[in-house]
């Protein structure tokens, strides 16, 4: 029999993408939910054969279930581990991928068996390159990939998993931050960068975000250490991470960094007068040109 | 508290060029510290001022030690001969073993990087701590480790007792890097060195690499010429889309 496969989850970020890529290990494939009831019922699905549930202690993070989930993984005797990047479900990874005696390799984007190897492919280098890696022992994956759709179908069957010992780890505070400012939500994003030159060039870049109705957002040294912008605004690793249905970028390079925040939007567009630039890698549309002649031709061009 | 800030150097991503046929090309490019290890450094230092403690610098293959003693940490150990693996578990083992040879840590400080975002909390696994990762400050309060970090819209402060591990992640490029004179005295500073042999290891990298290929990729459409033209491709290529008002 193929051993068994889990994915470990906190949240409901990618967990359709995560237990599809542990199909690709060819054995059943359990989901550990370690959350509320909404997270298993979530998990359920999924597309999973089962979900394990565990509910932390009330002021407890997720994590501190790592070591239950740890040990119940080596009762188990799990083959491959999978979770997302999100900082507790890692947690639990590092925790049961060293109860199993697991490689650990992140980015991982396909998953597949050849005779006794596990083989992964993973990105690399900023998302360059797709590397293709194996390995004949345990495997703990931290996934990448785009949101899928949850199959159709009946839920998995959601088991309690017994309880066990737990990390002393407490949430102590939640604190909401910059929610309020309006870019979170919005359908139309206007982004602007290092590419514009004066806080006075503002007022250029409010004719376009009028004419598409978009709301201004930026990149982190526009807000930071120019402050034209403020700073719930700036899009990023470090900032905002939003999924509008259209961002344009003006003036925005386009470091990794940067883009991360913008990995779900539907449309990304650019303007920027260096073909180089790294955000033609990612864009799917760019307009190779000078800011200043570009945008008022494009609000001209919204007028017709 | 004993703090150990764990700090890479490496080559850094932009040294590397993928031709089209999916190889790797590395470029000779100088060493750069990884990403989040400023951020590393200043946690670990202001934990260490919050308790009257200490921060002890912990690096492990090509890492260049004058890199800690030039931001004010006196104490630094190099396990010279660890070699680069692709397994980030076993990556890990190294840094476990090094940390349990320093002695009394109470707090390990570890870069919670984007490309290799395993090492923490598998470093966590292998000493058996506690771990919060995607960290961007801590202070003690009451003994334990106040860790904040954000989930969403959501700042969280996780309280932790120790020891644990902290995955912490920077939000920005270093503040201010040391200038000349203090690179300078840095290399004069002591470092100590260990190898894998002093820490009874002998490294097997399981996983290994079958090749690389270039991502099917679509590259953005473009548009260049006259602004105007350009324009009104833009601007019918995303009514086309759907998604202008
Ligand atoms: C740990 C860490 C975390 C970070 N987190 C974030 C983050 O969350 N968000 C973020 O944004 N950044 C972040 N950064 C910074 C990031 O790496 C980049 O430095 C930053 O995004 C660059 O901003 P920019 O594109 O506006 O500026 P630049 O890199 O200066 O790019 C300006 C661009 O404008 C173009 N341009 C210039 N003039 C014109 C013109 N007249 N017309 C058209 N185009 C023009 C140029 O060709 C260039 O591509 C982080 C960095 C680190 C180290
Ligand atoms: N936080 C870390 N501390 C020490 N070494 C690390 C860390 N993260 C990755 N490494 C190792 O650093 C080496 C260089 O990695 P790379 O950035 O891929 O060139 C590899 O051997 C990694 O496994």
């Amino acid at each position: 029999m193929t051993a068994p496969t889990w994915v470990l989850a906190t949240d409901t970020a990618l967990l359709t993408t995560c237990v599809e890529l542990a199909r690709g290990a060819g054995g059943p494939v359990t989901v550990v939910a370690a959350g509320p009831r909404e997270l298993a019922d979530a998990a359920a699905a999924a597309g999973p054969d089962r979900v394990l549930w565990a509910e932390p202690e009330a002021d407890r993070p997720a994590e501190s279930l790592a070591p239950t989930i740890a040990a119940a993984a080596a009762d188990a005797g799990v083959r491959v581990l999978v979770s997302t990047v999100a900082p507790a479900a890692r947690a639990l990874l590092g925790a049961a991928a060293t109860a199993v005696s697991a490689s650990v390799v992140a980015g991982a984007v396909a998953l597949s068996v050849d005779g006794d190897a596990l083989v992964v492919e993973r990105s690399a280098l900023d998302g360059a390159v797709l590397e293709t890696l194996a390995t004949a022992g345990a495997l703990a994956l931290v996934a990448r990939g785009d949101e899928v759709a949850a199959p159709d179908g009946a839920p998995a069957p959601v088991e309690p998993l017994a309880a066990g010992p737990v990390a002393d780890l407490r949430v102590v505070s939640r604190t909401p931050v910059g929610g309020a400012s309006g870019v979170r939500d919005a359908e139309r994003v206007v982004s602007i960068g290092r590419g514009v030159r004066a806080k006075a060039d503002l007022e250029l870049i409010g004719t376009l975000t009028s004419a598409l109705d978009a709301e201004i957002a930026c990149s982190m040294p526009i807000a930071d250490d120019l402050g034209w912008v403020p700073k719930e605004r700036y899009i990023g690793r470090s900032g905002q991470h939003i999924a509008p249905r259209l961002y344009l970028a003006v003036g925005i390079a386009g470091m990794p960094q940067h883009m991360e925040g913008v990995r779900d939007a539907k449309v990304v567009a650019a303007i920027n007068n260096d073909p180089a630039a790294p955000i033609f890698r990612t864009a799917d549309y760019g307009v190779v040109g000078d800011l200043y002649e570009v945008v008022p031709a494009l609000v001209e061009a919204l007028r017709e | 508290m004993r703090v150990a800030a764990v700090y890479k150097w490496a080559r850094g991503v932009d040294g590397a060029t993928v031709h089209a046929d999916g190889t790797v090309q590395w470029r000779v490019t100088k060493m750069v510290a990884g990403e989040d290890d400023h951020a590393v450094l200043a946690v670990a230092q202001a934990l260490a001022g919050d308790s009257d403690g200490s921060v002890v610098g912990l690096t492990i293959g090509d890492g260049d030690a004058s890199w800690a003693l030039a931001r004010g940490v006196t104490e630094t150990v190099s396990v010279a001969d660890a070699p680069s693996l692709t397994d980030e578990a076993a990556t890990a083992e190294i840094l476990a073993a090094a940390v349990t040879s320093l002695g009394g840590v109470d707090v390990v400080a570890v870069g919670d990087a984007e490309e290799h975002p395993g090492v923490a909390v598998a470093l966590a696994g292998k000493l058996g701590w506690g771990v919060v990762a995607g960290v961007t400050r801590a202070a003690v309060t009451g003994g334990r480790v106040a860790a904040v970090r954000r989930v969403g819209d959501v700042e969280e402060t996780v309280s932790a007792a120790t020891p644990v591990v902290l995955g912490v992640a920077a939000e920005a490029a270093e503040p201010k890097a040391p200038g000349m004179k203090e690179l300078l005295a840095a290399r004069k500073r002591p470092v100590t060195t260990t190898t894998l042999a002093d820490l009874g290891l002998d490294p097997v990298d399981p996983v290994d690499q079958r090749g690389t290929r270039v991502p099917e990729v679509t590259a953005a459409r473009l548009f260049d010429g006259e602004p105007a033209d350009a324009a009104r491709a833009l601007v019918a290529a995303l009514r086309n889309e759907g998604v202008l008002r």
